[in-house]
């Protein structure tokens, strides 16, 4: 008896052991969804976000394209040093990776809902916007980095297992080839009588818009590469025009940003944080540019702190001048260090300090820095991209000869520089707006000068772009137009002697994805430096 | 009534004491009457006393360490004195192995070490597990930097697994315990939350028992991979006829050990000046390239004046003497059908970060009981509370009060205090913004963690003859922690403003969790005799449920200052965590044994988990082991005994995290301006996991020479991993930042040697000596499909540029770094400013893990009542990466850095172009570029040899004891723990330095706490 009881237990004990029931029931969690399930239109709004994280605050544009396009300056020793004088900090291996990461980040998003929507009629909108932000998040990775994975990227999951988690990485040329067919198809296929994406921070689900803001992503695309391959260059600026882009300031793509909820803006929380408030001003070259032509929009992007009247500088100081005279621009490549040979207070040009001297406020305190009333807003907007641009690559595209319009180039010039002016009252409505009369007159009496076109009309460009914080967009645009005309600063143990031209690979490529990696350094000019030429950028 | 009568009128009272060969008190030694249910133990002082049938007879004595002796004991006699002959492995000792079941150590097959729980309580650690330093051979101990309650890193016979876990299975009482870790720091910063096992208090272990190899764990399949530790708790002692109290107090103070070693000729400031101003003297506190210190005034960080002159004693003064008092009282009792143990103890440590400290409440129940001849019952309840307040950051974060190790040579720490503007309760920032002030930390940091913990097991025996029995049990240990972590007001980057007015710091974590396991064991056993044959066979079901929930708030920055409630927020957020998982197994144990000579066994286990694709569940994992008593063979001679054994076995382990096999989308915590983000996980899942195997084959001897003076234990094995299931970093241009592959292997091969004995014995003088040695070669067999490298831990200021990465055929954690670019002809190449360039590649820099590592364990009776031991533990064969070098090389801190700093330098090379280097470079550029450029210059040898433990101790003599009547044991150790670092090679550091608790920050240091000498009391006293 005891013994059938004994086999009995036994068996039984066996039997409960292969067994599996509920398993896939208790394996599955409750707090989130399947693929299948879940509703990937939210994938839109986090992808809009991951983009607007990648090219705000110290994620890429601030700590190394604002310096390199000498947008702005920072008298400094310490990691500003990367965008600055174009040192290593103790991250700075850390801080070259963020656009990748996070443009990646944004374009997976974008990807779940191609491949979930992709042949879902019903969708056709929301696919095309996911394939826009894609596009764009791709395009910021490529003009960054070069070579880049495209074709195999976002495929690390096949649906069971591990998908293609050695991505190759592509040539640029092919990069730009596939996202700029891609964009034509999506923005052929948008269908404005349709509903839009109803996850959508950038535009509220306004197809229209979409399609204008689809249609300048390409004609800012196709100007990327006017030097590299100008066939190329004409026949998608010219789709892009016929498509139709931005025709206003009301057309702007930026994104709100709210701080209640963690999402604020990046860029005004950088410019005043405690370490780094003393140190950034505006640039040498930016603001005399600006004072050179009477740029009506100095007084209001930029001001000179009373350091005695605003003992605590971090904050928005409640006087400050804007008085365009005493705006300065602090040069690149300098600090605040009396004993360094490269002081600033030995540049030709310092105007000397305030006070007794003796402090940074003190000794920075005749430069001018952005103006808090204005930028410091962690509610403030965040630029993907504008009218302003829109019409300067315009007035490139009609100098260059391609159908864009009866516009003239100088028309183009003048509705960009006006559209440049009327933007910064986006960023704040009392402190940002000029006059209508006062842009148009300055607009219009803004020649486009014969044999100096591409010059005017990028700096133009560079003022716009920088003065919106798009720091990235300046220097991008900079490197592919060589203007305005900017030097490289020296200094000690440099990672790059000329202004640097691109970013270096994430560090973890070379360990993740070796051998593509290796595959990929070989298609820039002088391997994965700070100085080596992209495809697009020629000299 | 009359039988009761009569079993009265036949007892009397047998006592006695039970010496070693050294007349030294053995404690807890059982006395046995043989043939008869009497039985009793020793007590501190190794005195027994209980009561015995009248007439004449036999004595059986037997205990941990020692011979089993039988004495005669005449009809009349009332007190009987016993010596027991030494032995590390006695003959018939039995140990206590897998489920639970003591079994023979002669009869075993594989290799298993107990450590008395003595020797883990008196020169105590906080967290136990980190007493087991070279205690045991096979078995490396590593504590974390990281202040009261942190983690302790146990690694067994080499690199076991190559997954995050590596840690043993605990199993205390037969209670799986859980010995997760809550929050470790990481490249990223963060703090160490402490482990499971550290809750432990020292005070109630009697004894821990390691299984290393597989054989010995298969038992436990799924977990049994990384090796298993058995804690077995005190228990009231058979045979006392009164109850026993027993109590203890044990006192330790740690202090912090300065081993820096920099260069005190240079101040602060940059490119050979002192600051100039405040901002300049701010952010160059912790940059020495200023000019030679002269004694002249500097500016301060504060804008007052300071002598500018070295100051030498920052870490001795920053840090303040740590302390604990625990107090352990405990209650026992027995009687002929049970027996009851409780104690309660209470631990009060402060750390040696001001304002950071770690209170512990212990309460424990250990109690048996027969309910009839065939029925017993048995619990083990132990509730613990514990609250850690002020733990500290280490690593990368800001909050991280260690960054005082490398203030500039003329900044005195003190001058840093309060650290904030007592009128608004701002940081004073020293060094830049992401680095706080340290006094501003230790005054205002707000990090607690509190737990409550109940480990508790009931259980039921049944016994249907002499050698048939079954027996089921429920344990479960349930946790509930919480956790509160705040960046406090006036944290310098974390100053904003809200509508127009100031507002600071941010709540990072106002957390509860709660996690259990529950496990229900069901055995049916056997044992039984045939002839030569001794047979023993159980078989059983288990069935394993885990389930974690959690509740997290967060949000920022506060409203009012120093107010740290999440009402006090002006945003908030909150999100919520929860996963389980279920494993079910059976298994079977059995072992037979002919003649007494030659024992076979074979172990099977099946398991099925839930974390696993459905397909791929199920796994059985067998062991079989063999034991030959060869001396059974031959006529004693020096060789008393002497055993061959062998095993091999198949172990398993599990996906531990749930959810794992299937892609999840979901949606972020916030909204962004009322619309809802979608998100999904950044780890890949993978739908095609397997449970990995694990196969070992161990062989081994154990011999004993000369009645137990000299005995050897000696061990081969080699192990070998398959199916490894791994989080793999992957590109981030796949969508995704890591994954999970299965398909990693690894291999260690090692021999592990303990020779012990007594060396001297000579009247009441003994030197008994223990030397435990271990061998091992890791080499890492299989990565990833395409045997690509894993990388698994860095530092940040090195991100990328110096890691530890799993390579395909080399040693585990390898530590890959930039070595100088050399020409063909060996040259090294500079860059246009003369400053060396990096090797073009990543090289391979050596493994973080010991190749070499074990103890030697002394002890002295140097009279009848006064004992010394000391042990030494050493480790060789492997390398670290030092972020201190890095830090302080970069901050020209280090004596080399000295070379250059008036003129500059040529560094003799060639340059790109290979021309000769003309280029003079100043002594900042050239330091602090290659600082960050020749990342193998931060790679250090981990050698070291320390003097671990001390104990002098004094036994109140039975003389004495007689007269106080109530006191039965009375004894008092002067101890000390980590006393010296007797030989090291890396400089400034103690090379077991780390701010990580997982493999992937294995032999990583850098900006963690300083290590720790402590010296204490211990009092033991029993009633």
């Amino acid at each position: 008896m005891r013994f059938k009881i004994l086999t009995g237990v036994v068996a039984s004990s066996l039997l409960f052991t292969q067994c599996t029931k509920n398993y896939e029931k208790i394996n599955t969690d409750p707090n989130q969804q399947s693929p299948s399930t879940f509703d990937a239109e939210y994938f839109l709004a986090s992808s809009q976000n991951e983009y607007k994280g990648a090219i705000s605050g110290y994620e890429s544009g601030f700590i190394f394209e604002s310096g390199w396009a000498q947008v702005l300056a920072a008298p400094s020793t310490g990691y500003l040093s990367n965008m600055d004088k174009y040192l290593e900090s103790s991250n700075t291996n850390d801080y070259a990776s963020r656009a990748w990461n996070d443009c990646y980040r944004s374009a997976g998003y974008a990807y779940a809902i191609i491949q979930k929507h992709k042949d879902d009629a019903t969708k056709t909108n929301l696919v095309s916007c996911a394939t826009i932000m894609k596009v764009m998040s791709m395009q910021y990775i490529t003009d960054l980095y070069g070579d880049v994975p495209y074709s195999e990227a976002l495929q690390g999951f096949d649906g069971t297992s591990l998908g293609t988690i050695f991505p190759k990485y592509d040539g640029q040329q092919a990069i730009y080839t596939a996202m700029l067919g891609e964009l034509d198809a999506a923005l052929t296929a948008l269908n404005t009588s349709n509903a839009g994406p109803k996850a959508d921070i950038l535009y509220g689900g306004d197809v229209a818009k979409w399609k204008k803001f689809g249609y300048s992503l390409m004609l800012r695309m196709a100007m990327r590469l006017t030097k590299v391959d100008a066939a190329t260059a004409k026949t998608y600026a010219e789709k892009a025009f016929t498509g139709g882009v931005f025709a206003s300031n009301a057309d702007n793509a930026f994104v709100k940003s709210e701080n209640a909820s963690g999402h604020g803006s990046e860029n005004p929380r950088v410019m005043t944080l405690d370490g780094d408030i003393e140190f950034i001003r505006w640039g040498k070259n930016f603001i005399n540019y600006l004072k050179q032509t009477n740029d009506p929009r100095l007084p209001i992007i930029s001001e000179v702190v009373d350091v005695n009247a605003a003992v605590d500088i971090k904050v928005a100081p409640t006087t400050s001048d804007v008085n365009p005279s005493h705006q300065y621009g602090a040069p690149n490549g300098k600090t605040t260090s009396t004993t360094s040979p490269y002081y600033i207070g030995n540049d030709p040009d310092y105007p000397g300090a305030v006070g007794s001297g003796t402090t940074v406020a003190e000794i920075l305190g005749k430069y001018s820095r952005p103006r808090t009333a204005l930028y410091y807003d962690l509610n403030g907007p965040v630029f993907f991209l504008s009218y302003a641009e829109v019409s300067f690559l315009l007035a490139e595209a009609k100098f260059r000869g391609f159908s864009v319009g009866a516009t003239t180039a100088e028309a183009y010039y003048q509705q960009g520089i006006a559209a440049a002016l009327g933007t910064y009252s986006t960023f704040n409505a009392s402190t940002g707006t000029i006059s209508a009369g006062t842009i148009s007159s300055f607009a219009s009496a803004q020649a486009l000068t014969a044999g100096k076109e591409l010059e005017l009309i990028n700096t133009q460009y560079w003022l716009a772009a920088g003065s919106f914080l798009n720091f990235s967009e300046a220097w991008s645009n900079w490197r592919r137009s060589g203007f305005p005309v900017l030097t490289a600063v020296t200094y000690p143990a440099q990672f790059s002697t000329v202004i640097p031209r691109r970013h270096i690979y994430p560090v973890t490529e070379a360990s993740n994805n070796a051998e593509a990696y290796s595959q990929g350094v070989t298609g820039l000019s002088d391997g994965d430096k700070w100085s080596s030429r992209i495809w697009w950028d020629k000299p | 009534m009359l039988s009761a009568i009569l079993a009265m009128a036949q007892t009397r009272e047998l006592s006695g004491t039970v010496k070693d060969a050294a007349n030294n008190p053995v404690v807890g030694a059982t006395v046995k009457v043989v043939g008869k249910p009497n039985v009793t133990s020793t007590d501190a002082n190794g005195n027994f006393s209980f009561s015995v049938p009248a007439g004449a007879l036999k004595l059986e004595i037997s205990s941990v360490g020692f011979a089993t002796q039988t004495v005669s004991v005449a009809e009349n006699s009332s007190s009987v004195d016993v010596s027991l002959a030494a032995s590390s492995t006695n003959l018939n000792e039995v140990v206590v192995t897998a489920l639970g079941i003591t079994k023979e150590q002669k009869k075993l097959g594989y290799s298993v070490t107990s450590v008395n729980g003595d020797q883990l309580s008196k020169a105590r650690e906080n967290n136990i597990a980190n007493s087991l330093a070279g205690q045991v051979a096979g078995l490396s101990v590593r504590g974390t930097n990281s202040g009261p309650g942190g983690t302790s890193k146990l690694l067994l016979r080499g690199l076991p697994s190559m997954n995050g876990a590596g840690s043993p299975l605990y199993v205390i009482n037969g209670i799986p315990i859980d010995n997760s870790q809550r929050g470790a720091a990481g490249e990223w910063g963060g703090s160490d939350n402490g482990d499971g096992i550290s809750n432990i208090n020292p005070d109630d272990v009697e004894s821990m028992t390691v299984l290393k190899g597989q054989a010995a764990s298969a038992l436990y399949g799924s977990r049994a991979t990384n090796g298993v530790i058995m804690i077995t708790t005190k228990s009231g002692k058979k045979g006392r006829k009164d109850f026993a109290v027993d109590y203890n107090l044990n006192y330790m103070a740690e202090k912090a050990m300065n081993l820096t070693d920099f260069q005190y000729e240079y101040g602060q400031g940059t490119l050979g000046g002192k600051p100039t101003n405040q901002t300049d003297a701010i952010n160059t506190a912790y940059s020495a390239w200023g000019a030679k210190l002269d004694g002249s005034s500097v500016l301060g960080y504060d804008g007052n004046s300071y002598t500018y002159s070295a100051v030498k004693d920052n870490i001795q003064k920053f840090y303040q003497t740590g302390n604990s008092l625990t107090n352990t009282i405990s209650l026992s009792k027995s009687s002929e059908t049970g027996t009851f143990r409780i104690g309660l103890s209470y631990l009060n440590n402060t750390g040696i970060v001001r304002n950071s400290g770690l209170k512990r409440y212990s309460v424990s129940l250990n109690a048996d009981q027969n309910i009839t001849d065939k029925l017993s019952v048995f619990t083990f309840i132990n509730f613990i509370n514990q609250d850690v307040s002020g733990i500290a950051y280490l690593s990368d974060a800001p909050m991280n009060v260690n960054n005082v190790r490398f203030l500039a040579p003329n900044i005195n720490q003190a001058s840093l205090a309060p650290g904030y503007d007592p009128a608004t309760g701002e940081e004073m920032v020293v060094g830049g913004i992401y680095s706080q002030n340290p006094w501003f930390v230790v005054n205002k940091l707000q990090n607690t963690t509190g737990r409550n913990r109940l480990v508790s097991t009931v259980g039921l025996k049944y016994k249907f003859t002499d050698w048939l029995y079954a027996q089921t049990k429920v344990s479960y240990d349930l946790i509930h922690d919480n956790a509160f972590k705040a960046e406090p007001w006036g944290t310098a980057y974390r100053n904003t403003t809200q509508n127009g007015v100031f507002a600071s710091g941010y709540l990072q974590n106002l957390d509860k969790s709660e996690q259990h396991e529950l496990n229900v064991e069901g055995i049916i056993g056997a044992q039984k005799k045939l002839n030569d044959l001794d047979l023993s066979a159980l078989a059983g079901v288990n069935l394993r449920k885990n389930e974690y929930s959690m509740n997290h708030l967060s949000g920022g920055p506060f409203i009012q200052r120093d107010y740290y409630s999440y009402n006090n927020l002006y945003n908030k957020f909150g999100s919520i965590g929860f996963w389980e998982s279920q494993v079910r197994s059976a298994f079977y144990s059995v072992d037979a044994t002919y003649n007494n000579m030659f024992t076979l066994g074979t172990t099977g286990r099946w398991d099925s988990y839930s974390t696993l694709p459905i397909n791929n569940a199920k796994v059985f994992v067998p062991s079989v082991t063999a034991g030959f008593i060869f001396t059974e063979l031959m006529k004693p001679g020096i060789l008393q005994f002497g055993k061959l054994r062998a095993s091999w076995a198949n172990t398993s382990n599990e996906l531990t995290q749930a959810y794992r096999t299937q892609i999840y989308y979901s949606l972020q915590s916030n909204n962004y301006n009322g619309i809802p983000l979608g998100t999904y996980d950044q780890a890949l899942p993978n739908g095609l996991l397997k449970p990995f195997v694990a196969n070992e084959i161990e062989l081994g001897t154990e011999l004993r020479f000369f009645d137990g003076r000299l005995n050897v234990d000696l061990a081969w094995f080699t192990k070998k991993t398959k199916n490894e299931i791994m989080g793999a970093t992957l590109s981030r241009a796949t969508g995704y930042g890591s994954g999970y592959v299965a398909t990693g292997s690894t291999k260690n091969t090692g021999i592990e040697l303990l020779l012990s004995g007594t060396i001297v014995k000579s009247g009441n003088f003994f030197w008994k000596s223990s030397l435990n040695m271990t061998k091992v070669k890791n080499t890492i067999l299989h990565t990833t499909e395409d045997n690509s490298n894993i990388n698994i831990g860095q530092a940040r200021e090195t991100l990328g540029n110096l890691v530890t990465s799993y390579v395909v055929g080399m040693a585990g954690p390898q530590i890959l770094g930039y070595d100088f670019r050399k020409d063909a002809s060996g040259n090294t190449i500079v860059d246009a400013s003369g400053v060396p360039l990096a090797s073009t590649k990543l090289v391979s820099l050596g493994s973080v893990l010991p190749t070499f590592y074990g103890g030697f364990n002394n002890e002295f009776g140097l009279t009848k009542s006064i004992s010394f031991s000391f042990l030494i533990d050493y480790n060789f064969g492997n390398k670290l990466i030092s972020m201190t070098s890095r830090s302080a090389m970069s901050a020209g801190l280090l004596k080399e850095t000295l070379e250059g700093r008036e003129n500059g330098f040529v560094v003799n090379g060639v340059t790109e172009d290979g021309n000769k280097n003309t280029q003079n470079v100043s002594a900042q550029t050239y330091w602090s570029t290659v600082a960050s450029r020749i990342t193998s210059q931060h790679v250090k040898d981990g050698d070291f040899i320390k003097l671990r433990q001390v104990a002098l101790t004094y036994s109140l003599p039975a003389s004495l004891l007689k007269s106080t009547r109530v006191l039965k044991g009375a004894q008092l150790s002067l101890t000390a723990r980590n006393l010296f670092i007797l030989y090291k090679k890396a400089d400034n550091i103690d090379p077991e330095e780390s701010f990580g608790s997982t493999i992937a920050y294995y032999g990583i240091e850098g900006r963690n706490l300083p290590p720790t000498r402590a010296l204490g009391v211990n009092l033991k006293v029993t009633f």
